[in-house]
């Protein structure tokens, strides 16, 4: 590990225009050394866009960024040295097997040796000997996180890094990401989707139409979710003593069906559901977007 | 210093691994070049005499284009005619203008960039390495071809000096270069691989059409002096062309530099 810096990610004022079309505005962020630091939005919303200026891969319309207090410009190359990154799209060379690629991009960073690739690579069960035109999705994902991590960066931006793998590999690699952190490691995460945030992040920030719509910890961040409990009774039941229930909102009744939204603990909603006969009880965690209409339904 | 010896050592990493990818199309362009030079070479004994028979019969404007022959036909003017004035100039270019077009564009479009530039490799380092493996791609095709060329001598039994078709070939070395740095330019800038080698394709045409045209008609001639290939002439039967090579060459370092300066100020996406 490298010396301790103050900041693992500052943005001040970052923005990045497209013509007229904002890519991202105005950004102010800072990511500490040491964090899992979740990056969430919708699609579009200006996550990749972000990436791609503090890797800069593009260019900033205004603003500035520095990564473990280099800027990220003007000392991007040296930068890069400390950086593993993961593109959300990215191709591999067909003919290339994944040695041969950690090998190339070893020597391009100074390397002898893999690394910790063949660890790595027996942890998420892939073969670098195969050409990587004959892997599925998933095992390309793979070699791509493992050229992410192999050199041991001190600073981890990955962007959308699970689309595609298994939940158990996606377990895997979130423990890797646990691990990398527990060393000092700071990943930022760019991510749609929530659960995955949940588990690893420390702490969470929304951007959404190319703005930062909030920064908070993740426990905060959860707090503001509202789960949806659906619930079919036998018979039609008087909805109105559901909506009456400390933290429900939204009560919607069809036929013998009534849902809700929930903020706060199910008990009393289970208890009172159990005076009736019921059927079936479901309880869905809201989408990402859900969450960002509730944030703002709470701005407003 | 140190800084210095290890951006070059990155770079000749850079440069070393598109040579390994690159070694096949590199035989068989250095093959495929080498064996149709055999060919004409092995050809040559029996083709002269008829050469020379249709020559004479021919009419001026004819004899014009084929360069004024006058008597026996020699073998560097029978290698000159089509093979080292059409074949290689016109054909070896679309090698490297493949490989320059490819080398950012192409990258950006396989979405292969982003993680080549994820490592500490200066993007001045992607096109000076690329400028390289050209060089040294066309070198070794070049060396290829003037190796199978010059095997047949001995077996046509032709009188053709070694060092002739050895500078006649170097002298087309920058030429092609000079194409391949242009794809690289374009590639650089505008992030369409197939507009990267239209445009350095329609110029060569455009040139080796203005040269041929304007030596079969005197319309024509004034045209002449914007083709390369009137100003590298044909040195495998004159003088080596210092001048247009050493133009050529300063071009390749032109086009370069701007492909460097262009590269590092626009945005990269995939």
């Amino acid at each position: 590990m490298g010396p301790r810096t103050s900041s693992a990610i500052l943005t001040e004022g970052l923005t990045k225009l497209y013509g007229r079309r904002p890519g991202i505005e105005g950004l102010d962020l800072e990511v500490l050394p040491g964090e899992i630091f979740g990056f969430i939005g919708p699609n579009g919303a200006g996550k990749t866009t972000t990436i791609r200026l503090l890797l800069d891969l593009l260019r900033p319309t205004a603003g500035r960024a520095t990564l473990l207090d280099r800027d990220a410009h003007r000392q991007s190359v040296a930068l890069r040295r400390s950086i593993g990154y993961l593109p959300g799209e990215f191709g591999l060379e067909p003919r290339m097997t994944g040695r041969q690629l950690l090998e190339y991009f070893g020597r391009l960073r100074g390397m002898d040796d893999l690394g910790v690739a063949p660890a790595m690579a027996g942890r998420l069960d892939i073969d670098l000997d195969l050409p990587m035109g004959r892997l599925s999705r998933g095992n390309r994902q793979k070699i791509g996180l493992i050229q992410t991590l192999f050199h041991r960066p001190r600073l981890l931006i990955l962007d959308e890094p699970t689309t595609g793998l298994d939940p158990l590999v996606q377990d895997t690699f979130l423990q890797i990401l646990r691990e990398a952190r527990d060393e000092g490691r700071t990943v930022f995460l760019s991510s749609h989707i929530l659960s995955e945030v949940e588990r690893v992040c420390d702490r969470v920030a929304i951007v959404r139409d190319s703005r930062l719509a909030t920064l908070e910890t993740t426990e905060s961040l959860l707090e503001k979710r509202r789960k949806r409990v659906v619930m079919v009774f036998a018979a039609p039941v008087d909805a109105a003593r559901f909506a009456q229930l400390p933290g429900v909102t939204d009560v919607q009744v069809q036929g013998t069906a009534v849902s809700l939204r929930l903020q706060d603990g199910i008990d009393a909603v289970v208890k009172l559901a159990a005076q009736f006969t019921l059927l079936d009880l479901r309880v869905d965690h809201p989408s990402l977007d859900e969450v960002f209409m509730g944030y703002y339904g709470e701005q407003k | 210093m140190t800084g210095l010896r290890t951006e070059l050592r990155r770079m000749w990493i850079f440069t070393a691994h598109q040579l390994r990818s690159r070694w096949r199309s590199l035989t068989i362009w250095g093959v495929a070049l080498g064996a149709m030079g055999a060919l004409y070479v092995v050809l040559f004994p029996s083709m002269s005499t008829f050469m020379q028979e249709y020559l004479e019969q021919a009419p001026e404007s004819l004899k014009g284009f084929l360069g004024e022959l006058q008597g026996p036909m020699t073998i560097e003017q029978w290698l000159g005619m089509e093979y080292l004035s059409l074949l290689i100039p016109v054909v070896l270019p679309f090698a490297v203008m493949i490989m320059g077009a490819r080398a950012i564009a192409g990258r950006e479009e396989r979405k292969t960039l982003d993680l080549l530039l994820s490592n500490p490799l200066p993007r001045r380092d992607v096109v000076a390495g690329t400028v390289l493996t050209m060089a040294i791609v066309l070198a070794g095709v070049l060396a290829i071809t003037w190796m199978l060329t010059y095997i047949a001598v001995p077996l046509a039994g032709v009188d053709l000096s070694p060092a002739r078709l050895a500078y006649s070939l170097v002298a087309l070395w920058p030429l092609c270069l000079l194409f391949g740095v242009l794809a690289l330019l374009l590639s650089a800038w505008v992030r369409r691989s197939a507009f990267a080698i239209t445009i350095p394709a329609v110029i060569l045409l455009a040139m080796y059409l203005a040269e041929v045209l304007g030596q079969a008609a005197k319309s024509m001639e004034p045209y002449r002096v914007v083709s390369l290939f009137y100003h590298v002439g044909n040195p495998v039967e004159g003088d080596f062309p210092w001048t247009a090579v050493l133009l050529m060459l300063a071009g390749v370092c032109v086009l370069t530099g701007a492909a460097v300066a262009v590269f590092q100020r626009r945005d990269v996406f995939t």
